[in-house]
């Protein structure tokens, strides 16, 4: 099942175009920060899929994380962090906080249409 | 056309693969009921046949990967691009050059020089990044008066170096051109730490740099300058009109 519609948190207006251009078959929203993020998925009950960056001001990609999971109004979204960040711990910490996958920048756009799909035939065997 | 391609190679994949399983079922009917020497040389004739499928595939997944990648890159490249043009704001294009550094290319530390009107003042460090743990010496400041000869050698001659050197920590010197005038670099120190060497396919990406970024931060000020003049201009206008 493909993603309804994504939801790009980022700070960077560069990776906005990125998604923009990689991702054109599917409808995105974005979000320059956690809190914007948040605010986003108020406006938009059918996000179903969230790319978020980690290093971000405001509110960053973590604590992001935390308040969604923490929420628990939206066990359904999936997440998968994006980011400069790419020591084993980052991972792990990102993964523990809830996220479903974790890509390190700089990446090939064919590990995220990987990603995706792969979290598209999960959730179809669901 | 990148897309076609690949689009194309998918296609020639999926009938490979459709007459791999055309031969593996005859040669499976083959064996079963084969009889004499007439059915050993079809079959023989038959794992030929798979043999040579299998190979193309193996060809045609491998120029499928090398199409995506490419296709990638070129993605990035006209991203970069795109992003650096959009824009007459001097601190968003400097902004833009930092995200493209960062994100596309893994760089950790790095620094911008850009040269100053006035003649031997030494280049401005319009931008500097990563340095947490202490500023480099050369990089201290608001302008680089020299010290990494490689650098110092990529501002002279406009050439794109790739380090480090016995003499220079940089790991990249990369011009900034304004049509034939070199105006400044963009230095790389050091990358993201998943990311261990700058890639053969980080050079295009570099070259754009080289080409556009200075353009762009040469617009963007002109405007800027061209701009705040003309505001200028319009206030002493209604000052003298009285409004």
């Amino acid at each position: 099942m493909q993603p309804r519609k994504v939801l790009v948190v980022d700070d960077s207006k560069l990776m906005h175009k990125m998604y923009e251009v990689m991702l054109r078959q599917y409808p995105l929203v974005y979000a320059l920060d956690g809190r914007q993020a948040l605010d986003r998925l108020r406006e938009h009950a059918d996000i179903d899929l969230v790319l978020l960056d980690i290093n971000m001001p405001n509110m960053n990609g973590l604590e992001f994380l935390a308040e969604l999971r923490a929420d628990g109004a939206r066990p359904d979204l999936t997440v998968v962090i994006i980011s400069t960040e790419g020591r084993e711990e980052d991972t792990a910490r990102g993964l523990e906080a809830g996220a479903d996958a974790y890509i390190k920048k700089p990446f090939h756009s064919e590990e995220i249409l990987d990603v995706i799909q792969r979290l598209e035939a999960k959730g179809s065997a669901a | 056309m990148g897309l076609d391609l690949v689009s194309e190679l998918r296609a020639t994949l999926e009938r490979a693969g459709e007459l791999v399983r055309v031969v593996e079922t005859n040669l499976r009917g083959a064996s079963e009921g084969s009889e004499g020497a007439s059915s050993d040389e079809r079959v023989a004739e038959l794992e030929r046949r798979l043999a040579t499928a299998e190979s193309d595939v193996k060809e045609l997944a491998s120029r499928l990967v090398d199409s995506e990648h490419q296709g990638g890159r070129l993605m990035n490249l006209y991203v970069a691009t795109y992003q650096l043009h959009a824009t007459l704001d001097p601190a968003e294009v400097q902004a833009t050059i930092a995200e493209i550094a960062i994100n596309l290319l893994g760089a950790h530390q790095f620094v911008l020089l850009l040269r100053r009107d006035e003649e031997g003042e030494g280049y401005e460090i319009a931008l500097l990044e990563g340095m947490y743990d202490g500023v480099i010496p050369i990089y201290d400041g608001e302008t680089y008066r020299g010290g990494d000869p490689m650098v110092d050698q990529t501002l002279k001659d406009g050439v794109l170096r790739l380090g480090p050197t016995g003499e220079s920590q940089a790991l990249a010197a990369v011009p900034l051109r304004v049509q034939n005038d070199i105006v400044g670099a963009l230095v790389v120190l050091k990358l993201l730490d998943h990311k261990p060497i700058l890639r053969a396919e980080d050079r295009d990406l570099l070259d754009l740099l080289s080409a556009h970024a200075a353009s762009a931060m040469f617009a963007a000020r002109l405007f800027a300058t061209k701009d705040r003049k003309l505001r200028t201009l319009e206030s002493l206008v209604k000052l003298a009109r009285g409004e």
